[in-house]
């Protein structure tokens, strides 16, 4: 499934819209609370200053009097006549002087309890008992008893009928002894409308300031970011696909930040691509070049050797047969066979030391030496001499070349041969083949003065000649056995009655079955001459 | 294969070990070429060798071709298999062989 690119712009508005928003809130959080807080005070503030005012109206020595006695007196009504003027220009909601039961914080008598008439309630009269107090009172109650002062958190309520905060004081006597609590409760009026206000305040400024940064945040972002890099990724995208044009220039080089380096070095990569591929296009042609050279260079080299059995039909006295297979593209080695004269056949085995092009070209070299320097009644020993003293001239890779050459006369059976350094042949004599051991000169091309002699042995009507190069003794296995001479003495003994070309399909066979997957290293390479009768 | 290298001023003893073969022959060149220089006596031990092959007869021939011109050198413990390629290819005939 493709994966769906999100696009970058969208993403970056997204979370900045998201961490905006959250700050606001934050911020509006935070002031709601902070106003409320210094409201909230200033409204007591107003409550304790009322409840100071109206404790310098009482007279707290006659307090416990009135309640004793049941009775009032003059002095008390004046005093409440004050106090219900106050609680109406000070705008609280009550004013109220009580005696609170000491045993349970719970039990409030009234003795002043003034009202303002805005409020719609009635006044408790005096001596009105309230066992209501609500519990949160109760702490704070104690305190202004026990110590005499104010108390000691603010008292809010926040009921159905509004917002409100009461002030509560200590009455002492003039012995001062705390015989009574005095209560102011004053709306928070103005606190709803205030707070609203604030909140609708912060909300439009941070609306305001949201898509103003939103808007400046934006332009600069597209400027900036989106389409420098939507330049680059078009660019890489299409270098991508068709790798081919490499860009010189990208507006996005001139940004300042980290784009500006990201669109050099995109610059910079797609010419080293560019010039990579090109590099590795000369390359590659260059090696289908050689490759077709190579394959050209083995198909001369193979034409080079005689390939076109059977090779004498007109001749019944010989059968030849001959193979040759190069482990890498160019070999090293090569047979030859030619008629000297009309009744002289000339053979070659050689190989050459190394592999590849350089021995190709040496064997190329060798094998028109040796074919060019074999003439009728030429002494062979003479013949390898001159060859190999050619050979060391300008023969500066040190490369060698093990050689056999045989010349067999028809009309005798004589067989005269010369061996420089190369493998012993086989002879079938009476139906068996047995390795010949003849005499082996030093390697063709190793060193200058090497002076050859021939040797020279009978063929009788019936006998065959096999010879090889190295290639064949020395095919590995993978068990990095040897196929040796006694593999090759036993399969040429099986198949001892078969004709040239099925004695060497035979002997591959064995070989190909020997060596299994192991890789061919060197060239196998065979011929075999069937002696079939005398000239006559 | 492995190549054990003894220099003793103008003295160069080489142990070889395992196939001298196609693939190690240009090892065992390089370091001839590379340790050759004012040698007088050259000692190759070929006790360890298993195989050779062609590609090092050629080594073995430039080496002994640099040596004829410099000093001498000498081939020590060539065992039976090794000796029958020295005389099936000649080599026999222009090697020292200890």
């Amino acid at each position: 499934m493709k994966k769906k690119n999100r696009r970058l712009a969208v993403v970056m508005v997204a979370s900045i819209v998201a961490v905006i928003v959250i700050l606001s809130v934050i911020v509006a959080v935070t002031g709601y609370q902070q106003f409320t807080h210094v409201l909230e005070q200033q409204y007591n503030d107003t409550a304790y200053e009322v409840a100071e005012t109206a404790l310098t109206y009482l007279n707290p020595d006659k307090l416990e009097g009135y309640l004793q006695s049941g009775r009032t007196d003059e002095e008390y009504d004046a005093i409440l006549a004050r106090l219900d003027e106050l609680v109406v220009s000070s705008n609280c909601n009550f004013i109220y002087v009580a005696k609170i039961d000491e045993t349970d914080y719970m039990t409030t008598t009234y003795i002043y309890d003034s009202v303002n008439p805005a409020t719609g309630f009635s006044r408790y009269e005096f001596g009105y008992v309230s066992r209501d107090t609500d519990p949160k009172y109760v702490d704070d109650l104690k305190h202004i008893l026990t110590t005499g002062g104010r108390a000691e958190k603010y008292l809010y309520s926040y009921t159905e009928s509004g917002a409100h905060t009461t002030a509560g004081l200590a009455v002492q006597d003039s012995a001062g002894r705390v015989v009574a609590v005095i209560g102011v409760e004053k709306s928070m009026t103005v606190l709803y409308g205030a707070r609203s206000t604030y909140v609708r305040w912060v909300a439009s400024i941070a609306v305001t300031m949201v898509i103003l940064t939103l808007l400046v945040y934006l332009l600069w972002l597209n400027r900036k970011v989106i389409r420098p890099i939507a330049e680059i990724t078009g660019e890489a995208k299409r270098f991508a696909n068709d790798g081919e044009n490499p860009v010189t220039s990208l507006k996005a080089t001139k940004n300042r930040y980290e784009i500006g380096v990201l669109a050099s070095s995109i610059l910079k990569m797609e010419a080293e691509i560019k010039r990579y591929i090109d590099n590795l296009t000369a390359v590659t042609a260059e090696k289908e070049r050689i490759g077709a050279e190579l394959d050209i260079a083995t198909h001369i080299q193979s034409s080079m050797l005689p390939c076109i059995f059977p090779a004498f039909p007109e001749r019944p006295e010989v059968d030849i047969y001959a193979s040759m297979n190069p482990a890498k593209e160019v070999g090293g080695d090569f047979y030859d066979f030619f008629m000297v004269d009309d009744t002289h056949l000339a053979i070659v085995m050689a190989d050459v030391s190394g592999k590849g092009v350089p021995a190709a070209l040496f064997m190329v070299i060798g094998k028109t030496l040796i074919k060019d320097h074999t003439s009728p009644g030429r002494d062979l020993g003479e013949v390898f001499t001159e060859v190999n003293r050619l050979l060391c001239e300008g023969n500066g890779e040190e490369l060698f070349i093990t050689a056999f050459e045989g010349v067999l006369d028809l009309e005798t059976g004589r067989f005269d041969f010369v061996n420089a350094g190369h493998e012993m042949p086989f002879i079938r004599r009476k139906g068996k083949y047995t390795p010949e051991k003849i005499r082996a000169g030093f390697v063709l091309a190793g060193l200058e003065t090497t002076r050859y002699r021939a040797g020279s042995l009978q063929m009788e009507a019936g006998d065959a000649i096999f010879q090889y190069t190295d290639g064949v003794t020395e095919a590995t296995n993978a068990e990095n056995e040897l196929y040796g001479m006694e593999r090759l003495e036993a399969v040429l003994n099986q198949n001892a009655d078969a004709a040239p070309d099925a004695l060497l399909t035979a002997v591959k066979a064995d070989i190909d079955a020997f060596v299994g997957d192991a890789p061919q290293f060197d060239d196998i390479t065979m011929l075999c001459l069937e002696f079939k009768e005398m000239m006559r | 294969m492995t190549i054990t290298k003894n220099q003793n001023g103008s003295h160069l003893d080489m142990a070889l070990e395992g196939r001298l073969d196609t693939a190690t022959a240009p090892q065992l060149e390089a370091e001839l070429k590379q340790s050759m220089d004012g040698v007088t006596e050259l000692a190759l031990d070929f006790a360890g060798l298993e195989y050779l092959s062609s590609a090092g007869l050629r080594v073995l021939l430039s080496a002994q071709k640099v040596m004829n011109r410099q000093g001498s050198m000498v081939i020590k413990n060539v065992n039976e298999t090794i000796m029958e390629i020295f005389e099936v290819t000649g080599f026999a005939d222009i090697l020292t062989i200890a």
